[in-house]
């Protein structure tokens, strides 16, 4: 197109872009129909019914604090859980809801110790399983992790496999950790002053990582495809409204993982305690999948990587894949490059 | 042209994810963190007061009270656990003694 031509569109493609802006909000995301299974405060455990169910072990999905659970399942067409569905699983989805003022007291043990063993109960005996495949990704990775690595061996059995999504053990040598390692960063004092740190706050400071991508580029991309006509609202929108949607974290529970994760590294050294009860991932013996991003700037690879030094699991597999630390399993080309091997993966090691 | 500008952006975005990885931005960042917080604890409880000198429940008392459910859920929650488990056992039993 001449340059003359483009500037004649511009007024066409300036409404275009608004109206895919100011159109997000309308985007449908985790519209896979479900049903409600357990619901505990905040906490809810979600079923969604195969139609095609062909292996007896199923799948509980768990997303991190930040952010919601909905990126499992974000678009028709580019959904896991539909895919997953599709290739004969069952799938339960926890869903730890939008914590308030209330729940400020809410810290990670009740996470590791209450909330996500309840919920494995809950699978198992809305499917009558007596495994399952415990699914977690980011912080959600770290939380299953944990829980696999209680002191308790007995009750962690009914884990079958254990499937780490661009999972954090070890940030100490992260840019968080410059943000909240020092001492002088007083996340208590924070988050006693804020009860629960607002989502937006946590999703700025996410993307300050990559400040210009974030604030200025993903926008001015957008731009360009609209004016070249590439422009994908279908796509681009579901994965906008979700990444705006950021519950409050809630202030124990946060300041838990700011010690836990940039401060001490006690999770990858298995000093660890939760309730008295220790933390060590040296205990984990399931069949483990771990998943990293080359380009995950959230949860960079070398925070992941200590996982392999210290599981117990005699069937342990690596997947290295580009991309970044959401785009990896919910972008365009996860559908054909990433989500076929771990339904490969799980196939292997979900049957009777 | 495009490329040119995409060059120049791909170098300003390297260079302020360099300025915010530094522990100086660090620091700044967690002084703004602190302000915020402070003022939201302040501003929440001035409006919190404002509401109880006029006799009316403020957010303090709402999350007073949900508190007080959450603490009788936690506890609804293990009865629950334990009828359950009770009724498994019963069933367990008696699918044994059935069998024999």
């Amino acid at each position: 197109m001449s340059a003359l031509g483009r500037i004649a569109r511009a007024p066409v493609d300036a409404l275009s872009l608004a109206n895919i802006l100011l159109t997000t909000d309308d985007a449908v995301i985790g519209a896979t129909p479900r049903e409600i299974v357990w619901t505990h405060r905040r906490t809810t455990l979600y079923r969604y019914r195969s139609d095609r169910r062909m292996h007896p072990v199923p799948l509980l999905l768990v997303f991190a604090l930040i952010n919601r659970p909905e990126i499992f399942d974000l678009r028709p067409g580019g959904s896991l859980v539909e895919f997953l569905l599709d290739q004969g699983f069952d799938v339960f989805l926890l869903d730890w809801g939008y914590p308030d003022e209330e729940d400020a007291e809410i810290g990670l043990d009740d996470y590791v110790c209450d909330e996500l063993p309840w919920a494995i109960r809950e699978t198992l005996r809305s499917s009558e399983a007596d495994e399952l495949t415990l699914v977690g990704w980011c912080i959600g990775a770290t939380l299953c992790a944990m829980y696999c690595g209680l002191d308790d061996p007995g009750e962690q059995t009914a884990v079958r496999n254990l499937v780490l999504l661009t999972m954090p053990i070890d940030g100490r040598r992260s840019t968080y950790a410059r943000w909240v390692g020092s001492p002088d960063f007083d996340a208590r004092r924070i988050a006693e002053q804020f009860r629960v740190l607002p989502g937006g706050l946590v999703d700025i400071a996410n993307k300050l990582l990559k400040p210009v991508t974030n604030y200025w580029s993903t926008y001015r991309r957008l731009a360009l495809s609209v004016s070249d006509g590439t422009a994908q609202p279908d796509v681009y929108q579901p994965m906008a409204k979700w990444i705006a949607d950021n519950p409050n974290f809630p202030g124990r529970a946060w300041a838990d993982w700011i010690e836990l994760m940039y401060r001490d590294g006690s999770l990858a050294s298995g000093q660890t305690r939760l309730r008295g009860r220790s933390v060590d991932l040296r205990r984990i013996e399931q069949n483990v999948l771990v998943v990293t991003a080359a380009a995950d700037h959230i949860a960079p690879r070398q925070g992941t990587t200590p996982i392999f030094d210290l599981v117990s699991s005699s069937d342990v597999t690596h997947f290295d894949r580009a991309g970044g630390h959401i785009g990896l399993v919910a972008g365009s080309a996860a559908r054909r490059e990433l989500w076929p091997d771990i339904a490969a993966w799980l196939d292997e090691r979900s049957r009777q | 042209m495009r490329a040119l500008y995409e060059q120049a952006e791909s170098a300003t975005a390297q260079v302020m994810e360099g300025m915010v990885s530094r522990p100086s931005f660090g620091s700044l960042l967690g002084m703004a963190t602190e302000n915020v917080a402070a003022l939201t604890r302040i501003s929440a409880d001035l409006a919190d007061l404002w509401w109880r000198n006029l006799r009316i429940a403020g957010r303090a008392d709402i999350t007073r009270l949900a508190r007080q459910l959450n603490r009788t859920e936690d506890k609804l929650e293990r009865l629950l656990q334990e009828v359950e488990a009770l009724r498994d056992e019963v069933a367990r039993e008696r699918s044994g003694s059935g069998a024999t």
